[in-house]
């Protein structure tokens, strides 16, 4: 068993991610941009994970493999597909057992997830109509600050106050920004009510579903410290940050569903 | 299943068939070709009423056996009650009288005036067709109809701007369920212009005093429909609808006993159509009790030689709400995709008393219990409480695995309510979904879009 290889492939809106896992844990992993056609992107990031593994580990070697994202459907070698919001819950799950809620913030939707003491999914809720706090809209405001993202995702960290952006649509608050920016407002401090409207949003989304600790982030938005700042201080409790990369989490839980149903548990 | 069965569920099938078209051209037959054409011109939506034979293959498709015999049953009682209803565009229309949903319809009757329930259109067209009352929607929306209103009052005053509305001459109706429903009734007073009559519910209904009030309320429309239509009332006509109604309630009773038993013998349409039609729109009809001893004898029959309504029944749930006019199919879906089915709706649920026939007063006193009481009015007015009582003992009751709310995006009476609903279900640790769509229009959530609500709920709450 120990040798034998299991893999999740999260094939996501932005990003297709892949683990591979074995009984000592995590033996390869990669992110890809997405291609249009979602097999093509399964096929890079399975072949990608394999790579990082090294001696010769081909997407055929593996044993057990569980699709999962929005393309979850078309990946290639999948012996069945789950829900991301199951594989996102299992995975945080599996990496801190006493998660209970999960902020799961993707490219082009977000999700709060209730987890139960076994890692199954209680309730759930999405928002997959609206781009506004999704990391799309980010992306954007990024463009306005003529920034990259990972820039961005900090700048609000030195902001002295929030000016609040209260639009609630990505195309105006986008317009709300330029405003601000023209009026020479401290950019740190835009930044800040961007990052804290966006934690405004999960906060509501959290709400319906009933924001028990310990509370994650998952999803490729959970590097943005500002975000998680403005998390924090919107739900008044520190959000825990996952040992394994959060952006990988879809498919970590793909790959220990993977492994459990080959074990048959 | 054999063979023989399977020719056996064709016959049911093709039989009701056969008979639903015999009474739809009836219409056309009594009336002749002139006052046909004309019937057609001033009244479009009957295009899509003359489709209403869809409802049979929607209701019998893949169902089989007893609940397919019980489902063609339900259609075979609507249909012959829909071309006797519109008989009265043309016949007797001076006695012809606009009530709401919400007001007796056993009163109009007993005093031998001819009814049309205004929300009629909203509720069938959608059902026949999915895309039947877009039209109406938009007409009242362009006229400065808020888009927020309930789609059902919307789709009614559509109909009423585009003065497709039968030649009522009178118009009764109440304070209920809700803002929208209320407000529409100004607007087709203005259209209209011809005298109204509201009846006031009261806001706190579990006591006496509110019971004699609502009682003395109806004696009022009595005396006042009495003054602006030819009708007069006849007690024992009201004592006998009254009574007919209590035998039909007896088996609904014994119906819904049976439907306790995991698995189900019946389910989804037989029990909530056939109880949204005869309730409503026919009660004290006796075909209404004829159709609910059938009913009944069916689903024992099932009981007794073993048989689900569902083959491999996995879940039971009810439906919150009313239910998803444009997408009534989506249990027969379930059905065959998950093997869940639907026990009950909220609508179908009303306590049921019994009306005590001995006197007139304890007849209007009856009939003030069971509107005050009854669902919608129990569940959009008064405490919030009554919402979640109700739900959870049927939850109980009825031995179900989940609750479906049919969040209805035109409900603001509900939309608070269902915060707080989350929050008990969890604690209760039920599973629920609130389906995300609009009550009559298509075009706020697609089909596509409902199926995909439940398709997560499914794979990620109960785990299929």
């Amino acid at each position: 068993m120990q040798n034998k290889l299991f893999a999740g492939c999260d094939v996501g809106s932005t990003t297709g991610k892949a683990v591979i896992i074995n009984g000592n844990g995590i033996q390869g992993k990669a992110v890809c941009q997405s291609e249009i056609d979602p097999e093509e992107t399964a096929n890079i990031v399975l072949k990608k994970a394999c790579e990082s593994i090294g001696s010769g580990i081909s997407p055929q070697d593996i044993t057990y493999l569980i699709g999962t994202g929005y393309g979850r459907r078309e990946v290639p070698f999948a012996n069945e597909n789950i829900s991301e919001i199951t594989c996102h819950a299992m995975g945080a799950f599996s990496c801190l057992k006493d998660t209970r809620t999960i902020i799961d913030i993707g490219g082009q939707d977000v999700k709060a997830i209730s987890v139960g003491d076994n890692g199954s999914v209680i309730d759930f809720a999405m928002n997959d109509k609206c781009a506004a706090g999704t990391g799309r809209f980010f992306e954007m405001m990024a463009n306005i600050f003529r920034m990259d993202i990972s820039t961005f995702s900090n700048l609000s960290l030195q902001a002295k106050k929030i000016i609040p952006v209260t639009s609630q649509c990505s195309v105006f608050a986008e317009t709300e920004v330029i405003t601000l920016l023209a009026k020479r407002k401290n950019p740190a401090d835009i930044a800040a009510g961007i990052q804290s409207s966006v934690a405004k949003r999960c906060f509501a989304l959290l709400k319906k579903i009933g924001i028990q600790p310990l509370v994650t982030i998952t999803g490729g938005c959970s590097n943005n410290k500002g975000l998680i700042k403005a998390l924090e201080s919107k739900l008044r409790l520190p959000i825990q940050i996952l040992p394994v990369d959060p952006q990988l989490m879809g498919a970590y839980g793909a790959a220990v569903f993977a492994m459990k149903k080959h074990l048959g548990l | 299943m054999g063979v023989i069965s399977q020719i056996q569920d064709q016959i049911i099938y093709y039989q009701t068939w056969c008979k639903n078209y015999q009474n739809i051209l009836k219409m056309p037959l009594r009336h002749g070709p002139y006052q046909t054409l004309q019937n057609l011109n001033n009244y479009p939506w009957l295009w899509n009423l003359a489709k209403v034979n869809r409802l049979l293959s929607m209701v019998t498709k893949g169902r089989e056996g007893n609940y397919r015999k019980a489902n063609a049953a339900v259609v075979g009682k609507i249909v012959p009650n829909l071309m006797n209803l519109l008989n009265n565009l043309v016949e007797d229309t001076d006695r012809l009288v606009l009530h709401e949903d919400m007001v007796p319809p056993e009163i109009l009757f007993a005093m031998g005036l001819k009814t049309w329930m205004s929300e009629l259109l909203g509720i069938l067209m959608p059902i026949v067709d999915s895309h039947s009352v877009e039209k109406y929607i938009d007409i009242a929306e362009n006229a400065g109809i808020p888009p927020d209103v309930c789609s059902l009052p919307k789709s009614t005053m559509g109909v009423i701007l585009n003065k497709e509305v039968p030649p009522v001459k009178a118009i009764v109706t109440s304070n209920s369920p809700c803002d929208g429903g209320m407000a529409s009734y100004q607007l087709i007073k203005n259209k209209l212009d011809i005298p109204i009559f509201q009846l006031d519910v009261p806001y706190n209904f579990y006591n006496e005093r509110a019971t004699d009030y609502f009682a003395n309320e109806l004696k009022r429309m009595v005396k006042w429909l009495e003054e602006y239509t030819p009708g007069k009332m006849d007690w024992d006509h009201l004592r006998e609808i009254c009574e007919e109604r209590n035998k039909m309630a007896a088996h609904e009773l014994e119906l819904w006993e049976a439907i306790r038993q995991r698995p189900a013998p019946l389910a989804a349409e037989a029990i909530y159509l056939s109880h949204l039609w005869c309730f409503n729109i026919t009660p004290g009809d006796p075909s209404g009790t004829e159709l609910f001893k059938y009913l009944s004898d069916l689903a024992n029959e099932n009981i007794k030689n073993n048989i689900s309504a569902v083959p491999n029944e996995k879940y039971r749930t009810v439906l919150w709400n009313p239910p998803l006019l444009h997408f009534i199919d989506l249990f027969s879906q379930a059905e065959k995709q998950y093997g869940l089915t639907l026990i009950i709706d909220s609508m179908s649920y009303n306590r049921q008393p019994f009306i005590d026939t001995s006197t007139k007063e304890s007849i209007l006193k009856g009939l003030a219990h069971i509107i005050m009481t009854g669902p919608m009015a129990r569940h959009t007015r008064g405490p919030a409480q009554n919402y979640f009582d109700d739900m959870f003992y049927l939850y109980t009751y009825f031995d179900l695995d989940m609750i479906f709310v049919a969040g209805h995006i035109g409900c603001k009476n509900t939309a608070a309510l269902n915060g707080i609903l989350r929050e008990k279900c969890r604690n209760k640790g039920i599973p629920l979904l609130i389906i995300d769509y609009d009550l009559s229009d298509p075009r706020v959530v697609s089909h596509d879009g409902i199926m995909q609500q439940l398709d997560r709920f499914m794979e990620n709450i109960m785990n299929k």
